[in-house]
């Protein structure tokens, strides 16, 4: 049921940076609220944060913004590795060592770091995205040094065993279980459809992992993946809160600078070939008690022009109860009580780096056909497709981009802030880019928008995935 | 202002002594931290307007919190749900199109929620247009149309919702575990019976709200940045004259201390969805700070006894957590794991383990300190957001606290001691009184879980 409790409940202090169980591919028995899908951004006037930004000799990556409005500090440690990239027969690895991470380092053995944290003040978790792997933490601001220790410890080198190993190779299959294999609708789209609309295994492999690949990850193979991505020179740093950012940098250098470089990452071909056939794929979900449809297109290159009009393009027809979208599917068609999507259903149009899905999914009665529900998505898009949008609703697109932004500035807990500082610097290598993203929206004209409509939603460009209910609709429970 | 300093611990957690391993560097001085500025002000017609003045950014909420939802519905489960929903549907000068893109013009969205106690109606936008986010929240709540042609829309969304509630087993717990502990109380009826929505019609709406919505159970919160005295009058404007309605319902509900147990089948499960709910003190109790550190010293953080035994050790479950569920007047501690089904009686075996501890032994002054700095941590952070505190302000509320629950929080809790932790797990957090529900696949886990010795004796219904 919703209400107060949902609705606010992350406001709630007792309830506060808990709960979000079943937000997938993370470490925490108790989870902050993830940064919300698809936060967008300012115009003149729009958000301002100030960037320091450095790298050590050793390669790593800092980007320190100082908002003193609250007395903490958030701290994330960004590596550049994702899910998409682990090694082929080791499905869910990236996951796996995400959580292998919380598993002992030198100095801070089995729970020691979250009991650090935990212990003054803070919270703490991890996960793991389609590029990254990071490392989040809010605390007291004076605790500050204790935490950067403690992330720098976990930087140099893991110290677990094989005890360790299979404790959490069961920890993860649970999870697995937990928000797959024993929910209806468990993974989808967000886990089916890459696989269904990418061709490349990179981008279209079971991200969270068969159960047979989590058992048969070695402690060998931890080494090797530690190795390999877990260096100062992929990874970077940020720091946002309350801090003396002078002050910072000398603890940074006192504890990351010593840690050596290592040779770059060999890095996969990402790229997927240009799509030319519209697919089509339909699962019966034996817990599901209704039709599941999700639609995905492949979007534009992240950081082009093209790529910010899409992002238009994803307002204008996704975004919230005012979309075209959602006006037709929910509010005059009553397919379904809402229809939710974006570029990237794990994060945002900016915090990853390859091919992407624009992704629209909901779930409908029987009595309506998949066919009938694509049929107005396609009209929806037609009417972009065949004449730019009007001015008002260009405008109403990038206001709910400028507000998203300033709730993004506006955060206490500063995640979803850190998390684009994190990405940009870690991709485009300019963390600044922030203060540049309503710009970029700006940018965009009433033209390119439908331009990007014809180019990237076509019926070509199309992958369609259907949920077949396998319980019966009246869906008795004994 | 009051000005409270949170005392954070210098490094709670020490590596075990005796090794050659680094310490980690001390912490420096802590920070004074202060609550956010607010002040109360009363309509023409006694209802209280909150301003907070909080945030960096441009922004501002406007918050509408009526004491009604689901403990109005006396047997017409969701109808209070029904209601809100509607509301959403226009109003008089509205259709459900423009309140949409209206609020986007103002760069927010209308949030609505009808919960057990207390219905939502509410606003973040550009801080430009504080008073006409007061309007819109105001028109919202005051001059719903409840277009008819658009109810069997909004059953049909429900009708879904209920379908696939019923396929979840969290939901599928939550309703039986409500049902065993509240019995014939609204809150013990959670979700509807089969056949039960399409009963409502539009009149039966309107009844609802015509009932329940009014000026004597609402409290408007408003946070962020914004120009006081035009948001103060546009408020008065929209509200000033709103008929005052009834007071909230009082029908505090008995939560069962008997040890009861239901095994619900789930052929073929590979996980066990296991529930245990025993009653506790609530928010406005005087045990109330013992209560939920104890709660977070047992089951309620990463760090936690029960995550660390299994979880971190047996690796049992992924994300098992207890919490305490408040009601006005009554609270639940609550304990949840999704557990691998064959470990299924093995993992109820560690939870009572850890319980049985805490109820046989204090836990160090050490271990309840780290819990303490973690909970101020969480203060600190939960009250320095806006929607924190309006979150935080609408739970005062609705419990009848006052002003002290903030500002002697702190000093509450760091009074909390050991012998009062293990005398909160001993009175209260007792399995002999729980009810515990257990979805799974009953072939593989009924005879060992109807087995544990703690549940020797349960009432089954």
């Amino acid at each position: 049921m919703k209400g107060l409790h949902r609705l606010w409940s992350g406001l709630l202090i007792a309830g506060a940076l808990t709960g979000c169980a079943t937000q997938p591919l993370t470490t925490g028995a108790l989870e902050p609220a993830p940064p919300a899908p698809a936060v967008e951004s300012p115009a003149p006037g729009g958000i301002n944060i100030p960037i320091e930004y450095y790298r050590l000799d050793n390669g790593l990556k800092v980007v320190l913004t100082r908002d003193p409005s609250a007395p903490t500090v958030t701290v994330g440690v960004y590596y550049h590795i994702g899910f998409r990239i682990e090694p082929r027969g080791r499905t869910g690895f990236a996951h796996l060592f995400e959580h292998l991470m919380f598993q002992g380092s030198a100095n801070l053995g089995k729970m020691e770091f979250i009991r650090l944290v935990e212990g003054n003040g803070g919270v703490v978790n991890g996960s793991t995205r389609f590029d990254y792997t990071n490392y989040f933490q809010i605390v007291p601001a004076h605790t500050l040094e204790t935490v950067l220790w403690a992330e720098a410890d976990r930087m140099k080198g893991l110290a677990i065993t094989q005890e360790n190993l299979v404790n959490q190779q069961e920890v993860v299959k649970n999870e697995v279980r937990d928000n797959v294999l024993n929910q209806p609708y468990g993974g989808f789209p967000w886990l089916s459809m890459p696989q269904l609309a990418n061709e490349n295994w990179y981008n279209a492999h079971n991200f969270y992992g068969e159960l047979a690949d989590i058992d048969a990850a070695t402690l060998e193979d931890a080494r090797a993946f530690f190795e390999t991505y877990y260096r100062p020179n992929n990874a970077v740093l940020v720091v946002a809160g309350d801090f003396d950012p002078a002050q910072a940098r000398v603890w940074i250098e006192k504890y990351f600078a010593a840690i050596p470089p290592r040779a770059h990452p060999p890095h996969p071909d990402l790229a997927e070939p240009v799509q030319r056939r519209n697919k089509q794929h339909s699962y019966v979900d034996r817990l599901a008690p209704r039709p599941g449809l999700a639609v995905a297109w492949q979007v534009p290159e992240r950081g082009t022009p093209e790529h910010y009009a899409f992002g238009l393009l994803d307002q204008i027809l996704l975004q919230g109860e005012d979309s075209a979208l959602w006006q037709k599917l929910v509010q005059q068609r009553g397919y379904a009580s809402s229809v939710g999507g974006g570029i990237n259903l794990l994060g945002n149009q900016f915090n990853y780096d390859g091919p992407m899905l624009w992704t629209l999914y909901l779930v409908h009665d029987p009595h309506v056909s998949a066919d009938a529900i694509l049929a107005d998505v396609d009209a929806e898009i037609a009417r972009l497709r065949n004449s730019p949008p009007t001015a008002p609703e260009l405008a109403r697109a990038l206001t709910k981009i400028r507000a998203g932004l300033y709730e993004l500035a506006g955060s206490s807990t500063r995640f979803g802030l850190v998390d684009l500082l994190g990405a940009f610097a870690l991709f485009d290598d300019d963390p600044a880019l922030v203060n540049r993203i309503e710009a970029g929206f700006r940018a965009v004209t009433p033209a390119m928008v439908s331009d990007v409509a014809r180019r990237y939603l076509r019926d070509d460009n199309r992958s369609v995935l259907i949920v077949e209910p396998g319980r019966s609709a009246a869906g008795a429970e004994p | 202002m009051k000005r409270i300093l949170v005392l954070a611990l210098a490094f709670a957690m020490l590596p075990a002594a005796a090794d050659t391993r680094e310490l980690p560097p001390a912490s420096g001085e802590p920070r004074e931290f202060s609550l956010p500025v607010k002040e109360t002000v009363q309509l023409a017609n006694g209802l209280s307007v909150t301003f907070v003045d909080y945030g960096t950014v441009p922004m501002v909420t406007v918050l509408a919190v009526v004491r009604t939802g689901n403990i109005d519905e006396s047997e017409s489960t969701w109808l209070a749900d029904v209601a809100v929903e509607m509301l959403k549907e226009g109003t008089v000068i509205r259709s459900a199109a423009d309140i949409a893109r209206v609020a986007a013009d103002m760069g927010g969205s209308l949030s609505v929620g009808a919960g057990a106690e207390q219905t939502s109606v509410g606003i973040s936008v550009l801080s430009e247009h504080a008073a006409a986010a007061a309007e819109i929240v105001a028109d919202v709540l005051r001059h719903p149309r409840f277009p008819e042609a658009e109810l069997p829309r909004v059953l049909a969304n429900l009708e879904r919702s209920l379908a696939v509630a019923r396929s979840e087993p969290d939901s599928i717990a939550g309703e039986a575990l409500a049902k065993l502990v509240y019995g014939d109380h609204p809150f013990g009826r959670v979700l509807p019976a089969p056949g039960l929505l399409a009963t409502y019609d539009i009149g039966a709406v309107r009844d609802f709200y015509d009932e329940n919505f009014g000026a004597r159970r609402t409290r408007i919160y408003v946070a962020g940045r914004y120009d006081r005295a035009a948001l103060e009058a546009a408020l008065g404007r929209a509200f000033g004259d709103w008929r005052a309605g009834v007071e909230p319902t009082v029908l505090p509900p008995k939560a069962s201390e008997t040890l009861q147990l239901q095994l619900i089948d789930r052929p073929g499960a590979p996980q066990s969805t296991v529930r245990l709910a025993v009653p506790v003190p609530h928010p406005a109790h005087e045990l109330y700070f013992p209560t939920t550190l104890t709660n977070s010293l047992l089951g309620g953080t990463f760090g936690s006894r029960i995550t660390s035994n299994i979880r971190e050790d047996k690796g049992y479950s992924y994300s098992p957590d207890s919490s305490i569920s408040a009601r006005r007047g009554t609270a639940l501690w609550v304990m949840q794991a999704e557990i691998t089904a064959e470990h299924t009686a093995a993992a109820m075996t560690e939870i009572y383990r850890e319980i049985e501890r805490l109820q046989r032994e204090p836990p160090s002054t050490q271990e309840l300190d780290a819990i303490k700095a973690y909970r101020a941590g969480l203060f600190v952070i939960g009250n320095s957001s806006p929607n924190g505190v309006m979150g935080q302000l609408a739970f005062m509320d609705l419990h009848g606290l006052r002003e002290e629950f903030l500002t002697h929080w702190i000093a509450n809790m760091y009074a909390v001691t050991p012998a009062q932790v293990t005398d909160i797990a001993q009175h209260f957090i007792r399995p002999e009184g729980m009810t515990v529900v257990v979805v799974g696949d009953l072939k593989q886990i009924g005879d060992n879980v109807r087995a544990l010795p703690e549940l020797q004796g349960a009432r089954m219904p």
